[in-house]
């Protein structure tokens, strides 16, 4: 079949491009091998050069293919399945990058991106190192590069894929009747991106965090590089800052991630052990190790057996990790996991050619790597910062048996179908129980290791000062403790044990910096990163153990749950302040903006004497699917304080205010009461009566927004209560917009009535002219006539006329006739039907005295006898009548379930890992020097 | 023997130590049958009853939602959870609770959805349908 208005060039060249960037990847890894292998002869020189252009030329395809992609994402060609299942036609252009890496193919690009950057750097700057070097980044490209090949193989039960390819056409992986229309492409919309998603976050942490990721590769590929070309110590050097850089960009891609999920998701903290984030953490954790061991080694040789297998394991365990969230096995125990692609085999061979080059490298030279003869003394940093990386080993150990579960279970069900799939109960508990003691380790460590010296020769000169130091910290640190229980009410002697030491790491490490190294900021990155870490702690201690929700309702009846499950919501109503834990909270009002609805809510701090002595407002929002039919998710609002967070979000909505359906199932359900009414008359309902004031030509409605050629009806409407003076305003309106009738009930929440209009209501305003025969009469100011029994006067003129059907506009010349009416029982009635020239076009604005039945048309205005000709009609009594609905069965929906939760000190949870970033670059900095 | 060996041998000893310690916070998936004959904490995996009442009404109590769940042996029986409604609750494909039983109710204060993906039996969307609305 020939499709209509398909766009198949881009896509021809992108496929093109994919497989000769995938080819250019192998050919570069193969003449970089070359040139390793045969470094010593004058070949290597041209292999070299080989290697390079082929890189080169990879990675123009790859910036080439990322360009194409963005380029059929911004013209909005669904005819390419990434595009429609990423982007739709209302997505704003600042969320475009956000759409290219929501998707597997997309992030697989980023990161070959950066690689591709990386590689670049490296052949720039390696020198002697590139071609070793190169090699294993032009293996990562390969296999990283094969996940976008989409080829398949097979058919049936046999049939594999290698890859999924980004440019495939929507029709090629999808099979729908609308393709056999062949303008299909007429028919379709693109699905979009998940509401989530569409966040500032979104745009900045992916890229971050995969710059960390591809780093890691660098130190790997430094590692295997000393290996290979049997240097076992000279690449200690250049690995070095790329380590520190790969350790700050990935540790800043964490910690962003923690910054979103507590900024902008409403998870109520930063770090949740989920898998997904553990995965992340683990391969960090084995770098800082690394750091650490390549430090030693450079000072004194020991440790580079060590410093090889943690930078091997970061690398390989970025690649589990990888696997983890993108293969679907971890479904049931992470809330942010990829879904399954069908690249499972695929992720499994990247780990292990990965591993299988380390395992291999690493016993092949065991041997052959130099050691120092005498072992190391008790007393020196290199000793305990060995330990210290042995710890974070251990600490990632820990982290990854239990995040192993998953693929625990799916192998054993292998062998025994019928295994019971085990979990950890509660993992944060868990998780956070045997960190606490690795914290504690590092924090002593991090502590005293500082202000130790390498290769120490005369320990028994230097001990008495390191002692000294080593046991004022520790006091500073126990003062410190003790005046953080008065700030946080921590019981356990653990917590107790952890914030001393965390505070005694910061101390020594402040020591370290004012005493030892004089404030020499050259070399105090690894000062700032220790002190960071300290405070990382105590922020996390403060704000983890002594978090706490002040919406709880204390007089809510609690019989069958148990009393350690506190209250965490609590509900409240629109404009009716709630007072909790020494705060009035008042929700104000919501706007819906595009498809947040943004709700205000007011806390006001108030004393014991009841005088508010702050105030201040959050704004948390319910952010609605593309579609706006449905809430899909609650973004929380935070005030900052120094010492505290208070955090706000909704933790629900009335249900016929989060999703559309619910709303017309309950519309549906109520049972409207319809009623016909004069305006002015009383309506009687069960147990209100209400009133209609007025017909409205243009209505307003929270809801509704005005568009152009619509045509709106409005009432306005007061309800009473029998025996109460208070009235209640209602304002039910109905659009008619191209053929379609919309309705925008009224209701109020205090008496439960809701108020709609029905279609007929047209026919009453519009219809009704029609069938009015209208008697014209000339009359001058004071005249009057007689008319069905109504002495009906005109008054004179009003040059300024107003009324609600008529909107004002520039150059308009309006004038209304007054006219006052005495009907037959004496009584007085007042109507002014305006005479209008709008462009040379004479309208008239007719008015009515809806009791009697009487309408008004200004016809003509004659300048000269001063006369003016008005129409008077008169109507049927039935056919005045206003058709209206009206319940009173409405659930109220005018309230929203808020969970606030206090985190004290958590500010130094953000300080500290800045700080332990920044102390990373700074050394990286340092170092960047020496290579 | 050199420290490093004996330092490491510790930290292997504790490392076994810790990995059975460990060994305590791991549980099957449970069940219904075995929550009520145990009495104590356990994970339930089930799908939702989608036949039987949700009861979520925020105004008589914005912490209580109840709903029924069947788990995978086919045991049915309610489910009360002391937070609000989860968004998307009646999507989801298999659900996770974390709790114990209390009289005849399963009272959990933790709860995992798995949800459809995104693109799975995702109909395409068609202009026309969204004019009719």
């Amino acid at each position: 079949m020939e499709y209509i208005g398909e766009h198949l060039l881009p896509g021809q060249i992108g496929r093109l491009l994919i497989v000769f960037s995938f080819v250019c990847s192998i050919l570069s890894a193969l003449a970089y091998f070359l040139g390793t292998q045969r470094r010593d002869l004058p070949e290597a020189t041209s292999w070299k050069n080989i290697g390079r252009v082929s890189f080169g030329l990879h990675g123009i395809s790859v910036l080439s293919i990322i360009g194409i992609i963005f380029y059929i994402m911004t013209q909005r060609y669904y005819e390419y399945q990434y595009v429609w299942a990423h982007v739709n036609d209302d997505l704003p252009y600042r969320y475009l990058a956000s759409a290219f890496w929501e998707g597997q193919e997309g992030s697989f690009l980023l990161w070959m991106f950066w690689h591709v950057i990386l590689g670049a750097l490296l052949i720039w700057k390696a020198k002697n190192w590139e071609s070793p070097v190169m090699t294993v980044m032009a293996l990562a490209q390969i296999l990283i590069g094969s996940m976008l090949l989409g080829l398949h193989f097979g058919s049936g039960e046999w049939e594999f894929k290698i890859g999924s390819n980004p440019l495939l056409l929507l029709r090629d992986t999808m099979q729908a009747p609308v393709f056999a229309n062949a303008d299909y492409l007429s028919l379709i919309k693109g699905t979009g991106l998940n509401p989530l998603l569409q966040n500032y976050w979104m745009t900045i942490h992916p890229p971050t965090l995969f710059l960390g990721f591809a780093s890691t590769v660098v130190p790997f590929a430094y590692a295997v590089a000393g290996y290979w070309t049997k240097q076992y110590k000279a690449w200690l050097k250049p690995v070095m800052p790329w380590a520190l850089f790969s350790g700050a960009i990935l540790g800043t891609g964490i910690l962003m991630g923690g910054a979103w999920a507590y900024e902008a998701l409403s998870f109520g903290g930063y770090w949740a052990w989920d898998p997904v984030e553990n995965m992340s953490l683990v391969p960090w954790l084995l770098l800082v190790a690394g750091i650490h061991t390549n430090l030693i080694a450079r000072n004194t040789g020991y440790s580079i057996r060590a410093t090889y297998l943690f930078y091997a394991l970061c690398f390989v365990f970025i690649l589990y990790s990888t696997f983890l969230t993108r293969s679907g096995i971890l479904g049931e125990t992470s809330v942010h996991a990829f879904t399954e692609m069908g690249l499972e085999n695929q992720l499994l061979l990247l780990i292990m050619v990965f591993l299988g080059i380390t395992v291999y490298q690493f016993f092949k030279n065991y041997k052959s790597v130099p050691t120092p003869e005498k072992e190391e003394a008790t007393p020196t940093k290199e000793f305990w910062m060995f330990i210290g990386a042995l710890v974070l080993l251990f600490s990632s150990a820990l982290i990854t048996v239990s995040t192993s579960l998953p693929v625990y279970n799916k192998i054993v069900e292998v062998f025994n179908p019928d295994h019971v799939a085990v979990t950890i109960q509660d993992a944060v508990e868990h998780h956070n129980k045997y960190q606490l003691w690795i914290a504690v380790l590092i924090g002593i460590l991090s502590g005293f290791t500082q202000l130790l010296r390498f290769k120490e020769r005369n320990w028994k000169n230097y001990m008495p000062k390191f002692t000294k130091h080593v046991l004022a910290s520790a006091l500073i640190a126990g003062v410190f403790t003790y005046l953080s229980t008065l700030w946080l009410t921590i019981v356990a002697w653990q917590h107790l044990l952890l914030m001393f030491t965390a505070i005694f790491g910061v101390i020594a490490n402040l020591d370290y910096l004012i005493l030892f190294i004089r404030g020499n900021l050259k070399i105090a990155g690894s000062a700032f990163a220790h002190i960071g870490f300290g405070l990382m702690i105590v922020g996390a201690i403060a704000s983890g153990l002594n978090k706490h929700h002040i919406s709880s309702n204390p007089f809510a009846q609690r019989g069958l749950l148990d009393e350690k499950l506190l209250d965490k919501n609590v509900l409240i109503f629109k404009n009716m302040p709630m007072f909790m834990s020494g705060y009035k909270v008042t929700y104000q009002n919501d706007t819906l903006i595009g498809n947040e609805r943004v709700f205000n809510i007011k806390y006001e701090k108030m004393d014991q004497d009841g005088n508010v002595i702050e105030a201040f407002s959050v704004r948390p929002v319910a952010l609605y699917n593309n579609e706006v039919t449905k809430v899909a998710a609650f973004n929380p609002s935070t005030k900052h304080y120094l010492h505290k967070d208070i955090f706000t979000h909704i933790a629900n909505l009335p249900e016929v205010e989060a999703d559309i359906e619910a709303r017309h199932r309950m519309e549906d359900s109520l049972k409207f009461v319809s009623h016909k009414s004069l305006i002015g008359d009383t309506i009687f309902t069960e147990k209100f009566f209400g009133i209609i004031d007025d017909i409205v030509r243009n209505p307003e409605h929270s809801e509704y927004e005005k568009e152009e050629n619509d045509i709106a009806i409005g009432l306005k409407m007061t309800f009473r209560r029998p025996g109460f003076e208070q009235g209640w305003k209602a304002e039910p309106m109905l659009v008619l917009r191209k053929n379609l009738v919309y309705s925008f009930p009224a209701q109020i929440n205090d008496l439960g009535v809701r108020v709609k209009l029905p279609e007929e209501i047209f026919a009453r305003v519009f219809d009704l002219d029609q069938k009015l025969d209208y008697e014209s009469f000339t009359l001058k100011e004071g005249e009057n006539v007689h008319f069905n029994g109504s002495k009906i006067v005109f008054t004179g003129f009003n040059p300024n006329p107003e009324k609600s059907d008529y909107i004002k506009q520039e150059k308009d010349i309006a004038v209304g006739a007054r006219i006052n009416i005495e009907d037959a029982e004496g009584q007085a009635w007042y109507a002014e039907p305006i005479y209008l020239i709008r462009g040379n076009q004479p309208f008239n604005l007719k008015d009515e005295v809806a009791q009697l039945g009487l309408h008004f048309k200004f016809l003509e205005i004659d300048p000269k006898t001063q006369t003016v000709k008005l129409g008077i009609a008169q109507a049927e009594q039935e056919d005045q009548l206003i058709p209206l609905q009206i319940t009173e069965d409405a659930l109220r929906s005018d309230y929203i379930v808020l969970e606030t939760i206090i985190f004290p000190g958590i500010n130094f949870f953000w300080v500290g890992s800045i700080m332990m970033m920044l102390g990373l670059l700074a050394s990286m900095f340092h170092r960047r020097k020496f290579a | 023997m050199q420290k490093i060996h004996i330092v490491g041998l510790v930290m292997i000893a504790v490392a076994v130590g810790v990995l059975i310690s460990m060994m305590s916070d791991v549980v099957n998936y449970s069940n219904f049958e075995e929550a009520i004959s145990t009495q104590s904490r356990v994970k339930v995996v089930g799908v939702l009853s989608k036949d039987k009442p949700m009861e979520y009404n925020p105004q008589k109590d914005a912490n209580y939602f109840s709903f029924y769940m069947k788990d995978d042996n086919g045991l049915e029986k309610q489910v009360i959870l002391n937070q609000s409604k989860p968004q998307d609750f009646e999507m989801s494909e298999q659900i996770v609770v974390t709790g114990s039983m209390k009289n005849d109710a399963f009272v959990a204060d933790e709860i995992l959805l798995k949800c459809p993906s995104k693109y799975k039996d995702e109909e395409i969307y068609l202009k026309k349908e969204q004019q009719k609305i």
